[in-house]
């Protein structure tokens, strides 16, 4: 999705950069710039060009860098409300542009003439630029420059709001790159008249500019409804092109790249061009879905699957007998008799959900004596730990994926959603940060002095009751993260997208 | 650190410490206790059956001076008779991450019921670990609970336990005292239990 969005507003901003070149500012730059041609002065016009474009570029980058970045620092919540929000935005603009309405609001203010005079123009111009790719800094000539702007701020993605400056500072260049060097001959100087004297011409890039708004609003909007139609959920699983769920009191859920589809099970599972669920006490493997020919594996007979995880060769299997022992194996989906004992837990809940990529699964482990994170090389047996603690720390629903590693740390102030190497500690990315859960106290007791207790207080949280919020399973797909949200009913869980940016 | 104790031990002890004895109204009326006592000799006992009083006491009730609390995972740092930590308000049993728990480390709700997830599968336990020696763990240390002080808090005797090691340093970042440490050891942090006996 982000990709597809991306593409959408980077050729919008592009486009929306070139329109500004029927600005006030956009004419004068392709005249400062241009009355610099002449045999002994086409260096100091090249390096002027240059210049004006660096500052174009960088202004750009600055400023949707800058939203979205504001978005990262809002914080995740609310994603499929900010993806609406931000699609009725680019639609609005769109129907705006398309018509060719005036704009606004609209910033009547130009770049300081001054500075062509008291500077030397290569310097000059590199300011010229930065404030032109900014974009808020003097005349906007679209809608889009607007829309823009919110699509950045929602999209939760850095890399988007930066390569949509880019495009934008690039856009706001490109006229001034074509017709400066060029002014002073015929050619040049027809094709600034043509930009001074047809305003039909900054109607159609306006046009143009509606359509990919409206490209971005169809992405931002089969986005939303995409995660709308994820309401409480859980069990995320994410293939390449894949995407399942397991919704809560339902079937299970696929998402294709065609369509949504309502699988004959539960507790979905995507790897490896595979689809598995659990049907009845059968466990369903489909390539692909809908398949002619699905194979079936008994589930065990004394014991209830709760979870699924599948890559193209193997499925592993977590179940729970009647008198809650749990138990963790893999079975190859080549040779189904042959099988790999994973872990077994007298204790529910101890053995953490699997993930599979290929032939390598990770799973959490946790007791009272300590927490961690394993990965098993089932063609091997070959078993590491990937994170462990024996205090303090809770490590839960570890996700692996092209070399990276998504999992859950809590301990008794945050819960915390990282990603990293499943080999290299220490460089772990939050990509998510809840308080803990629990009721804390103030560390003091009322009625005695506190000025001592710094050590027993937690600097993210207050004391009191803490988040209503429990973070679940998790899956990582290309651009983005999922990971289900409890809250105090279960069954109300809901699946959070986090883009990876 | 506490009590006469800690009245020993004076040239290790922290100016805010001083401060906190000889200006509350706990170090007067101990000073003036103990020397009405003292008459006696018996300086000692003096301590044992002077009034307790909340406001001489620091972070908690029976807590005197300035070390401050071991790091716990509700706040107070109420800990089980092994040493394991409590919710400090009712003593329910809790995890390094704070929630309250059954026999098996399961986390559960107000209701005592398992808590689960949307699957209806228990959610995971978390390790669970003795206050002290975990607050030695975290700051590269090695502590043990060693000796204590009663005092009777809320109708209940209360046990201070410190919390000590071979450190000079104490968990507030300065100079730590010896209270009731064993022989080379300072008290890192402080922890307590409640008793069962009334008081």
């Amino acid at each position: 999705m982000l990709s597809l969005l991306l593409a959408a507003a980077a050729v919008t901003a592009l486009i929306a950069g070139i329109a500004g070149a029927w600005s006030p500012c956009g004419f004068s730059m392709v005249d400062t710039i241009g009355t610099a041609l002449g045999d002994v002065r086409r260096t100091v016009m090249i390096v002027a060009a240059a210049s004006f474009t660096i500052g174009a570029l960088a202004g750009g980058a600055v400023t949707f860098g800058g939203l979205s970045l504001l978005g990262r620092l809002l914080g995740h919540g609310a994603t499929e409300l900010r993806d609406a929000v931000a699609g009725a935005l680019a639609l609005a603009a769109a129907f705006a542009d398309w018509r060719g309405w005036k704009i606004a609001p609209q910033i009547r203010r130009q770049v300081p003439e001054r500075w062509r005079w008291i500077m030397p123009l290569p310097l000059a111009c590199v300011l010229y630029g930065l404030l032109l790719g900014l974009g808020f800094t003097t005349f906007v000539l679209s809608f889009a420059v607007w829309a823009l702007a919110g699509i950045s701020f929602a999209a939760d993605s850095a890399v988007l709001g930066v390569v949509v400056g880019v495009a934008f500072g690039l856009g706001r260049a490109l006229p001034v790159l074509w017709i400066a060097p060029r002014l002073g001959t015929e050619r040049g100087d027809r094709c600034l008249d043509r930009l001074a004297l047809e305003p039909r011409l900054w109607l159609g890039m306006r046009r143009l500019d509606a359509i990919g708004l409206a490209a971005c609003a169809a992405v931002l909007g089969s986005s939303s409804a995409l995660a709308a139609g994820t309401v409480f959920a859980t069990d995320p699983s994410a293939d390449s092109a894949d995407y399942a769920w397991q919704q809560v009191g339902g079937p299970g859920m696929l998402q294709t790249a065609t369509a949504t589809l309502s699988l004959p099970g539960r507790l979905p599972a995507v790897g490896g061009a595979n689809v598995a669920w659990l049907s009845g006490h059968q466990i369903v493997i489909s390539h692909g879905f809908p398949s002619p020919s699905p194979r079936t594996i008994p589930g065990p007979p004394h014991a209830t699957v709760d979870a699924l995880a599948v890559s193209a060769d193997w499925l592993v299997v977590r179940d729970q007998s009647a008198s809650g022992i749990a138990n963790l194996f893999a079975v190859s989906l080549r040779d189904p008799a042959r099988r790999r004992y994973l872990a077994g837990a007298g204790i529910p809940g101890a053995i953490g959900r699997p993930s599979l990529e290929r032939s390598t699964v990770v799973y959490a482990y946790s007791s009272s004596a300590g927490s961690a994170i394993y990965e098993v090389d089932l063609g091997s047996g070959a078993r590491s730990v990937l994170r462990g603690t024996t205090a303090d720390v809770l490590y839960a629903n570890p996700t692996l994926r092209n070399g990276r590693l998504l999992y859950e740390r809590s301990d008794r102030c945050a819960q915390q959603l990282l990603l990293g190497s499943p080999t290299r500690l220490g460089v772990d990315r939050v990509l998510l940060r809840l308080p803990s859960t629990v009721f804390r106290d103030s560390g003091y007791q009322n009625g005695y002095t506190h000025a001592y207790n710094g050590a027993s207080v937690c600097p993210n949280r207050m004391s009191g009751a803490g988040s209503t919020t429990t973070l679940g399973a998790t899956a990582l797909g290309e651009s983005v993260a999922y990971v289900s949200e409890s809250p105090l009913d279960p069954a109300r869980t809901r699946i959070v997208r986090v883009r990876l940016g | 650190m506490r009590g006469k104790r800690g009245s020993q031990l004076s040239p290790e002890r922290p100016l805010s410490d001083a401060v906190v004895r000889h200006s509350s109204r706990r170090g007067f009326l101990e000073r003036l206790g103990g020397a009405v006592i003292g008459l006696a000799g018996a300086t000692a006992v003096a301590s044992a059956v002077l009034p307790d009083e909340a406001d001489a006491y620091t972070n908690f009730c029976g807590h005197t001076y300035t070390t401050g609390n071991c790091p716990a995972p509700t706040g107070l740092p109420r800990i089980d008779r092994q040493g394991y930590p409590l919710r400090a308000h009712d003593g329910v049993p809790v995890d390094d991450l704070g929630r309250p728990i059954n026999g098996q480390g399961q986390p559960i709700d107000a209701h005592g019921q398992v808590l689960k997830d949307a699957d209806g599968v228990p959610l995971a336990p978390a390790p669970r670990t003795k206050t002290c020696e975990t607050t030695g763990e975290d700051y590269g240390i090695t502590l043990t609970l060693e000796g204590s002080w009663y005092r009777c808090c809320g109708g209940t005797v209360r046990r201070i336990r410190d919390c000590c090691g071979a450190t000079n340093l104490r968990v507030n970042g300065d100079a730590a005292l010896v209270g009731y440490c064993y022989p080379g050891h300072h008290v890192f942090c402080v922890t307590y239990f409640e008793t069962a006996i009334p008081c």
